[in-house]
Protein backbone atom coordinates (compact mmCIF):
# COMPACT_ATOMS: atom_id res chain seq x y z
CA UNK A 1 0.00 0.00 0.00
CA UNK A 2 1.19 3.36 -0.93
CA UNK A 3 0.98 6.19 2.32
CA UNK A 4 1.30 9.75 1.02
CA UNK A 5 3.95 11.32 3.55
CA UNK A 6 2.85 13.93 5.39
CA UNK A 7 5.15 16.94 7.29
CA UNK A 8 5.34 17.51 11.24
CA UNK A 9 6.02 20.67 11.97
CA UNK A 10 7.50 22.51 15.19
CA UNK A 11 4.73 24.14 16.26
CA UNK A 12 6.41 28.07 16.30
CA UNK A 13 7.59 27.40 12.60
CA UNK A 14 4.19 29.11 11.59
CA UNK A 15 6.51 32.68 13.04
CA UNK A 16 2.52 34.32 13.78
CA UNK A 17 -0.75 33.25 14.77
CA UNK A 18 -4.14 35.69 14.18
CA UNK A 19 -6.71 35.49 16.92
CA UNK A 20 -9.26 33.51 14.52
CA UNK A 21 -6.08 30.94 14.14
CA UNK A 22 -5.64 30.65 17.44
CA UNK A 23 -9.46 29.78 18.25
CA UNK A 24 -9.74 27.52 15.52
CA UNK A 25 -6.39 25.65 16.19
CA UNK A 26 -6.77 25.66 20.52
CA UNK A 27 -10.37 24.44 20.50
CA UNK A 28 -11.15 27.45 23.25
CA UNK A 29 -14.20 30.05 22.34
CA UNK A 30 -13.20 33.31 21.42
CA UNK A 31 -14.74 34.74 25.54
CA UNK A 32 -11.99 32.29 27.16
CA UNK A 33 -9.39 33.01 24.81
CA UNK A 34 -10.07 36.79 25.70
CA UNK A 35 -10.06 36.33 29.05
CA UNK A 36 -6.38 34.59 28.93
CA UNK A 37 -5.08 37.81 27.42
CA UNK A 38 -7.09 39.63 30.34
CA UNK A 39 -5.25 37.84 32.93
CA UNK A 40 -1.96 37.81 31.01
CA UNK A 41 -1.73 34.17 30.16
CA UNK A 42 -1.45 35.01 26.42
CA UNK A 43 -0.16 38.12 25.36
CA UNK A 44 -0.51 39.73 21.56
CA UNK A 45 2.00 41.89 20.24
CA UNK A 46 0.08 44.87 20.23
CA UNK A 47 -3.54 44.28 22.86
CA UNK A 48 -4.34 48.06 21.32
CA UNK A 49 -4.61 46.92 17.73
CA UNK A 50 -8.06 46.15 16.19
CA UNK A 51 -6.88 42.47 15.69
CA UNK A 52 -4.69 41.07 17.91
CA UNK A 53 -2.08 38.71 16.63
CA UNK A 54 0.57 36.39 18.38
CA UNK A 55 3.71 34.52 18.54
CA UNK A 56 3.20 30.75 17.15
CA UNK A 57 4.31 29.50 20.51
CA UNK A 58 0.70 30.65 22.31
CA UNK A 59 -0.93 27.90 20.48
CA UNK A 60 1.01 25.48 23.18
CA UNK A 61 -0.01 28.03 25.83
CA UNK A 62 -3.40 27.85 24.43
CA UNK A 63 -3.29 24.38 24.30
CA UNK A 64 -2.09 23.83 27.66
CA UNK A 65 -5.40 25.74 28.81
CA UNK A 66 -7.70 24.61 26.86
CA UNK A 67 -7.08 20.88 28.47
CA UNK A 68 -6.61 22.92 32.30
CA UNK A 69 -10.03 24.63 31.64
CA UNK A 70 -11.87 21.34 30.10
CA UNK A 71 -10.34 18.28 32.04
CA UNK A 72 -9.90 20.26 35.53
CA UNK A 73 -13.38 22.04 35.00
CA UNK A 74 -11.37 25.76 36.04
CA UNK A 75 -12.38 29.08 34.74
CA UNK A 76 -10.04 31.50 32.51
CA UNK A 77 -8.45 33.19 35.77
CA UNK A 78 -7.43 29.74 37.77
CA UNK A 79 -6.20 28.81 34.34
CA UNK A 80 -3.68 31.94 33.95
CA UNK A 81 -2.73 31.03 37.60
CA UNK A 82 -1.76 27.57 36.60
CA UNK A 83 -0.03 28.42 33.31
CA UNK A 84 2.02 30.85 35.16
CA UNK A 85 3.38 27.54 37.64
CA UNK A 86 3.70 25.24 34.73
CA UNK A 87 5.84 28.03 32.70
CA UNK A 88 8.54 28.30 35.95
CA UNK A 89 8.19 24.41 36.47
CA UNK A 90 9.07 23.97 32.34
CA UNK A 91 11.46 26.77 32.87
CA UNK A 92 13.34 25.10 35.77
CA UNK A 93 13.22 21.42 34.25
CA UNK A 94 15.08 23.40 31.39
CA UNK A 95 17.59 24.72 33.53
CA UNK A 96 17.97 21.20 35.78
CA UNK A 97 18.81 19.85 32.03
CA UNK A 98 21.19 22.09 31.11
CA UNK A 99 22.92 22.17 34.50
CA UNK A 100 23.30 18.08 34.30
CA UNK A 101 23.64 17.87 30.85
CA UNK A 102 27.36 20.63 31.41
CA UNK A 103 28.33 18.55 34.78
CA UNK A 104 30.55 15.93 34.24
CA UNK A 105 28.74 12.54 34.45
CA UNK A 106 31.76 10.47 35.64
CA UNK A 107 31.18 7.42 33.48
CA UNK B 1 -19.27 -3.20 21.33
CA UNK B 2 -17.49 -3.82 24.03
CA UNK B 3 -19.23 -2.83 28.01
CA UNK B 4 -16.89 -0.50 30.18
CA UNK B 5 -17.84 -0.10 33.49
CA UNK B 6 -17.64 3.72 34.05
CA UNK B 7 -18.77 3.06 37.69
CA UNK B 8 -15.38 1.14 38.29
CA UNK B 9 -12.96 3.02 36.48
CA UNK B 10 -14.25 6.22 38.32
CA UNK B 11 -14.16 4.32 41.59
CA UNK B 12 -17.98 4.66 42.92
CA UNK B 13 -21.09 2.95 43.38
CA UNK B 14 -23.75 2.88 40.66
CA UNK B 15 -26.16 4.50 42.79
CA UNK B 16 -23.71 7.28 43.47
CA UNK B 17 -24.53 11.25 43.42
CA UNK B 18 -23.57 13.48 41.14
CA UNK B 19 -21.82 15.31 43.64
CA UNK B 20 -19.51 12.35 44.66
CA UNK B 21 -18.80 11.35 41.08
CA UNK B 22 -17.35 14.30 40.31
CA UNK B 23 -15.29 14.36 43.37
CA UNK B 24 -14.08 10.86 42.44
CA UNK B 25 -13.06 12.18 39.24
CA UNK B 26 -11.46 15.51 40.51
CA UNK B 27 -9.23 13.69 43.07
CA UNK B 28 -8.49 10.74 40.12
CA UNK B 29 -7.49 13.65 37.27
CA UNK B 30 -5.45 15.22 39.89
CA UNK B 31 -3.16 11.81 40.10
CA UNK B 32 -3.36 10.99 35.95
CA UNK B 33 -3.42 14.14 34.27
CA UNK B 34 -0.90 14.18 31.68
CA UNK B 35 0.50 17.73 32.48
CA UNK B 36 0.87 16.94 36.37
CA UNK B 37 1.15 13.46 37.10
CA UNK B 38 4.80 11.32 36.88
CA UNK B 39 3.07 8.17 37.08
CA UNK B 40 4.18 6.04 33.99
CA UNK B 41 0.67 4.95 32.91
CA UNK B 42 -1.14 8.71 34.15
CA UNK B 43 -1.89 9.32 29.95
CA UNK B 44 -3.84 6.34 29.45
CA UNK B 45 -5.10 6.12 32.56
CA UNK B 46 -6.65 9.50 32.45
CA UNK B 47 -7.67 8.74 29.22
CA UNK B 48 -10.17 6.04 31.00
CA UNK B 49 -11.21 8.66 33.65
CA UNK B 50 -12.40 11.09 31.64
CA UNK B 51 -14.52 8.79 29.25
CA UNK B 52 -15.79 7.65 31.96
CA UNK B 53 -16.46 11.23 33.68
CA UNK B 54 -18.08 12.54 29.81
CA UNK B 55 -20.69 9.91 30.46
CA UNK B 56 -21.76 9.77 34.30
CA UNK B 57 -21.73 13.38 34.88
CA UNK B 58 -24.53 14.38 31.94
CA UNK B 59 -27.58 12.79 33.41
CA UNK B 60 -28.71 11.77 30.34
CA UNK B 61 -25.94 9.92 28.60
CA UNK B 62 -25.41 8.63 32.56
CA UNK B 63 -29.18 7.10 31.99
CA UNK B 64 -28.70 5.82 28.76
CA UNK B 65 -25.57 4.36 29.89
CA UNK B 66 -27.51 3.03 32.93
CA UNK B 67 -30.27 0.92 30.10
CA UNK B 68 -27.09 -1.31 29.13
CA UNK B 69 -27.11 -3.19 32.26
CA UNK B 70 -24.21 -4.65 34.01
CA UNK B 71 -21.37 -6.49 31.91
CA UNK B 72 -18.09 -7.57 32.56
CA UNK B 73 -15.71 -4.79 31.42
CA UNK B 74 -14.57 -5.61 28.08
CA UNK B 75 -17.24 -8.07 27.23
CA UNK B 76 -19.15 -7.85 24.21
CA UNK B 77 -22.82 -7.26 24.61
CA UNK B 78 -25.65 -5.76 22.46
CA UNK B 79 -27.12 -2.67 23.31
CA UNK B 80 -31.20 -2.84 23.51
CA UNK B 81 -33.80 -1.83 21.32
CA UNK B 82 -34.45 1.52 21.87
CA UNK B 83 -30.56 1.96 21.68
CA UNK B 84 -30.67 1.72 17.69
CA UNK B 85 -33.19 4.06 17.13
CA UNK B 86 -31.30 6.26 19.61
CA UNK B 87 -28.34 5.99 18.15
CA UNK B 88 -28.28 4.93 14.55
CA UNK B 89 -31.24 3.29 12.90
CA UNK B 90 -32.70 -0.16 12.53
CA UNK B 91 -29.71 -1.16 10.06
CA UNK B 92 -27.24 0.12 12.83
CA UNK B 93 -24.19 -2.74 13.23
CA UNK B 94 -23.03 -1.62 16.20
CA UNK B 95 -20.01 -4.12 16.62
CA UNK B 96 -17.03 -1.91 15.73
CA UNK B 97 -18.66 1.25 17.59
CA UNK B 98 -16.84 2.78 20.90
CA UNK B 99 -18.85 3.11 23.51
CA UNK B 100 -16.85 6.75 24.23
CA UNK B 101 -17.88 7.76 20.69
CA UNK B 102 -21.57 6.91 20.34
CA UNK B 103 -21.86 9.08 23.60
CA UNK B 104 -19.38 12.30 22.53
CA UNK B 105 -22.31 11.85 19.05
CA UNK B 106 -25.61 11.53 21.45
CA UNK B 107 -24.13 15.09 22.61
CA UNK B 108 -23.90 16.23 18.95
CA UNK B 109 -27.46 14.95 18.36
CA UNK B 110 -28.81 16.47 21.03
CA UNK B 111 -26.93 20.38 20.17
CA UNK B 112 -29.63 20.82 17.56
CA UNK B 113 -29.89 19.60 13.72
CA UNK B 114 -31.05 16.22 12.86
CA UNK B 115 -29.12 13.59 11.09
CA UNK B 116 -28.47 13.93 7.65
CA UNK B 117 -28.48 18.04 7.90
CA UNK B 118 -25.09 18.55 10.65
CA UNK B 119 -23.67 21.64 10.57
CA UNK B 120 -20.42 22.36 9.52
CA UNK B 121 -17.65 21.35 12.17
CA UNK B 122 -13.87 21.04 12.50
CA UNK B 123 -12.74 17.86 12.53
CA UNK B 124 -11.00 16.68 16.24
CA UNK B 125 -7.31 17.20 16.80
CA UNK B 126 -6.13 13.72 17.25
CA UNK B 127 -2.79 13.43 19.71
CA UNK B 128 -0.15 10.54 19.19
CA UNK B 129 2.95 9.72 21.20
CA UNK B 130 6.16 9.23 19.18
CA UNK B 131 9.43 7.25 20.72
CA UNK B 132 12.40 8.27 18.59
CA UNK B 133 16.35 7.20 18.82
CA UNK B 134 18.71 10.00 19.54
CA UNK B 135 19.66 9.32 16.20
CA UNK B 136 16.11 9.91 14.76
CA UNK B 137 15.87 13.03 16.49
CA UNK B 138 19.85 14.56 15.28
CA UNK B 139 18.89 13.63 11.13
CA UNK B 140 15.08 13.81 11.01
CA UNK B 141 13.33 10.86 10.81
CA UNK B 142 10.13 9.19 8.52
CA UNK B 143 7.75 7.04 11.03
CA UNK B 144 4.45 5.50 10.36
CA UNK B 145 1.99 5.60 12.45
CA UNK B 146 -1.35 3.48 13.20
CA UNK B 147 -4.00 6.00 14.24
CA UNK B 148 -7.62 5.11 15.07
CA UNK B 149 -9.50 7.44 13.48
CA UNK B 150 -13.15 8.27 13.95
CA UNK B 151 -15.47 8.44 10.71
CA UNK B 152 -19.50 8.50 10.40
CA UNK B 153 -21.57 6.45 8.60
CA UNK B 154 -24.41 7.65 6.41
CA UNK B 155 -26.71 7.45 9.51
CA UNK B 156 -24.11 9.80 11.05
CA UNK B 157 -23.26 7.12 13.68
CA UNK B 158 -19.53 7.01 14.65
CA UNK B 159 -17.00 4.05 13.87
CA UNK B 160 -13.70 3.39 14.45
CA UNK B 161 -11.26 2.78 11.65
CA UNK B 162 -7.81 2.11 11.66
CA UNK B 163 -5.60 4.63 9.48
CA UNK B 164 -1.87 4.49 8.55
CA UNK B 165 -0.28 7.92 8.41
CA UNK B 166 3.40 8.46 7.35
CA UNK B 167 5.14 11.26 8.53
CA UNK B 168 8.45 13.59 7.89
CA UNK B 169 9.60 14.12 11.13
CA UNK B 170 11.95 17.07 11.25
CA UNK B 171 15.44 17.10 12.26
CA UNK B 172 16.36 18.34 15.59
CA UNK B 173 13.24 17.69 17.63
CA UNK B 174 14.00 17.53 21.41
CA UNK B 175 12.44 15.48 24.11
CA UNK B 176 8.67 16.47 25.27
CA UNK B 177 8.50 18.85 21.83
CA UNK B 178 4.93 18.74 20.10
CA UNK B 179 4.88 18.75 16.56
CA UNK B 180 1.92 19.36 14.29
CA UNK B 181 1.01 17.48 11.37
CA UNK B 182 -1.95 19.90 9.32
CA UNK B 183 -5.09 18.08 8.23
CA UNK B 184 -4.42 14.51 10.04
CA UNK B 185 -6.75 14.93 12.89
CA UNK B 186 -10.35 13.72 12.33
CA UNK B 187 -12.40 14.46 9.29
CA UNK B 188 -14.60 18.17 9.35
CA UNK B 189 -18.07 17.41 8.77
CA UNK B 190 -20.08 19.40 5.95
CA UNK B 191 -17.36 21.08 4.81
CA UNK B 192 -15.77 21.84 7.37
CA UNK B 193 -11.57 21.80 7.93
CA UNK B 194 -10.40 18.46 8.95
CA UNK B 195 -8.51 18.15 12.85
CA UNK B 196 -4.80 18.39 12.68
CA UNK B 197 -2.64 15.52 14.52
CA UNK B 198 -0.18 16.49 17.48
CA UNK B 199 3.04 14.99 17.82
CA UNK B 200 4.14 14.13 21.29
CA UNK B 201 7.84 13.21 21.03
CA UNK B 202 10.08 11.67 23.69
CA UNK B 203 13.18 11.01 22.53
CA UNK B 204 15.59 8.20 24.37
CA UNK B 205 18.88 9.29 25.86
CA UNK B 206 21.89 8.65 24.05
CA UNK B 207 25.07 6.88 26.33
CA UNK B 208 27.41 9.92 24.62
CA UNK B 209 25.63 13.00 24.44
CA UNK B 210 23.99 15.06 26.84
CA UNK B 211 21.11 17.49 25.21
CA UNK B 212 19.96 20.67 26.74
CA UNK B 213 18.11 22.59 24.25
CA UNK B 214 19.40 22.76 20.74
CA UNK B 215 22.75 21.97 22.55
CA UNK B 216 24.71 18.66 23.37
CA UNK B 217 27.43 18.01 25.64
CA UNK B 218 29.84 14.72 26.23
CA UNK B 219 32.52 14.21 28.37
CA UNK B 220 36.31 13.99 26.89
CA UNK B 221 38.20 11.98 29.27
CA UNK B 222 42.12 12.95 28.84
CA UNK B 223 45.26 11.57 30.82
CA UNK B 224 46.87 14.27 32.90
CA UNK B 225 49.99 14.88 30.09
CA UNK B 226 47.23 15.19 26.84
CA UNK B 227 45.51 17.49 29.23
CA UNK B 228 48.89 19.16 30.57
CA UNK B 229 50.84 18.96 26.82
CA UNK B 230 47.80 19.38 24.39
CA UNK B 231 46.90 16.94 22.06
CA UNK B 232 44.64 16.20 19.46
CA UNK B 233 41.59 13.68 19.71
CA UNK B 234 39.45 11.69 17.34
CA UNK B 235 36.09 13.25 18.64
CA UNK B 236 32.70 11.31 18.21
CA UNK B 237 29.69 13.68 17.00
CA UNK B 238 26.23 12.31 15.88
CA UNK B 239 27.04 14.06 12.63
CA UNK B 240 30.84 12.01 12.26
CA UNK B 241 33.96 12.01 14.04
CA UNK B 242 36.08 15.10 14.15
CA UNK B 243 39.51 15.83 14.91
CA UNK B 244 39.32 18.11 17.82
CA UNK B 245 42.55 20.26 19.13
CA UNK B 246 42.90 20.39 22.50
CA UNK B 247 45.06 23.16 23.99
CA UNK B 248 48.04 22.47 26.21
CA UNK B 249 47.14 23.25 29.91
CA UNK B 250 43.38 22.34 29.46
CA UNK B 251 41.36 22.02 32.96
CA UNK B 252 38.97 19.06 34.46
CA UNK B 253 35.52 20.66 33.54
CA UNK B 254 36.84 22.72 30.89
CA UNK B 255 34.25 22.95 27.84
CA UNK B 256 35.55 22.80 24.59
CA UNK B 257 32.71 24.17 21.85
CA UNK B 258 32.50 22.93 18.41
CA UNK B 259 30.18 25.65 16.87
CA UNK B 260 27.14 24.09 14.55
CA UNK B 261 27.52 20.17 15.84
CA UNK B 262 24.42 20.26 18.09
CA UNK B 263 20.82 19.70 16.80
CA UNK B 264 19.45 22.09 14.48
CA UNK B 265 16.79 24.28 15.06
CA UNK B 266 13.78 24.93 13.33
CA UNK B 267 14.58 28.24 11.32
CA UNK B 268 17.76 29.26 13.19
CA UNK B 269 21.41 28.35 13.10
CA UNK B 270 22.06 24.66 15.15
CA UNK B 271 23.27 24.25 18.54
CA UNK B 272 26.84 23.58 19.65
CA UNK B 273 28.45 20.88 21.06
CA UNK B 274 30.50 21.29 24.07
CA UNK B 275 33.38 18.44 25.07
CA UNK B 276 33.85 18.88 28.78
CA UNK B 277 37.43 18.13 29.87
CA UNK B 278 37.52 15.62 32.18
CA UNK B 279 41.32 14.37 33.40
CA UNK B 280 41.66 10.16 34.15
CA UNK B 281 44.57 8.96 36.06
CA UNK B 282 45.91 5.80 35.13
CA UNK B 283 44.83 3.31 38.00
CA UNK B 284 47.84 1.34 37.78
CA UNK B 285 51.30 2.63 37.41
CA UNK B 286 54.50 0.19 36.59
CA UNK B 287 57.83 0.88 37.89
CA UNK B 288 58.93 3.66 35.17
CA UNK B 289 55.75 4.92 34.79
CA UNK B 290 55.78 5.60 38.74
CA UNK B 291 59.57 6.80 38.58
CA UNK B 292 58.76 9.19 35.67
CA UNK B 293 55.75 10.74 37.81
CA UNK B 294 58.01 11.01 40.99
CA UNK B 295 60.57 13.05 38.99
CA UNK B 296 57.91 15.18 37.48
CA UNK B 297 56.52 15.91 41.33
CA UNK B 298 60.14 16.75 42.09
CA UNK B 299 61.06 19.08 39.60
CA UNK B 300 57.22 20.43 39.32
CA UNK B 301 56.50 23.80 41.65
CA UNK B 302 52.99 23.64 40.93
CA UNK B 303 50.14 23.70 43.71
CA UNK B 304 46.65 23.19 42.57
CA UNK B 305 45.34 24.35 46.03
CA UNK B 306 46.84 27.72 46.49
CA UNK B 307 43.56 29.16 47.58
CA UNK B 308 43.20 26.77 50.80
CA UNK B 309 46.25 28.43 52.28
CA UNK B 310 44.59 31.40 53.83
CA UNK B 311 42.26 29.48 55.30
CA UNK B 312 44.88 26.69 57.06
CA UNK B 313 47.46 29.62 57.80
CA UNK B 314 44.89 31.10 60.03
CA UNK B 315 44.25 27.89 61.66
CA UNK B 316 47.77 27.04 62.45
Amino acid sequence: MNIEICEAFHIDERGELSFAQLIEYSGLPEGELRELVAYGALAPHDPTAASWSFDASALTVARTAQRLCHDFELDANAVSLLLTYVERIRNLEDELRALRAGVVSGR
Amino acid sequence: MKYKDYYATLGVDRTASAEDIKKSYRKLARKYHPDVSKEPDAEERFKEVAEAYETLKDPEKRAAYDQLGRHAAGQDFRPPPDWEQRFGGAQTIFEDIDLADLFAGLAGHRRGAPRGERAARSGPDYEAAVRLSFEQAFHGAEIELDLSALEYDDQGVPHRVPRQVKVRIPKGVVDGQQLRVPGKGGKGMNGARDGDLYLDIRVEAHPLYRVSGQDLYLDLPLAPWEAALGTTVHLPTPAGTVALKVPPGTRAGQQLRLTGRGLARSGGTPGDLYAIAQIVVPGVLDERQRALFKELAEASNFNPRTHFEAETNREH
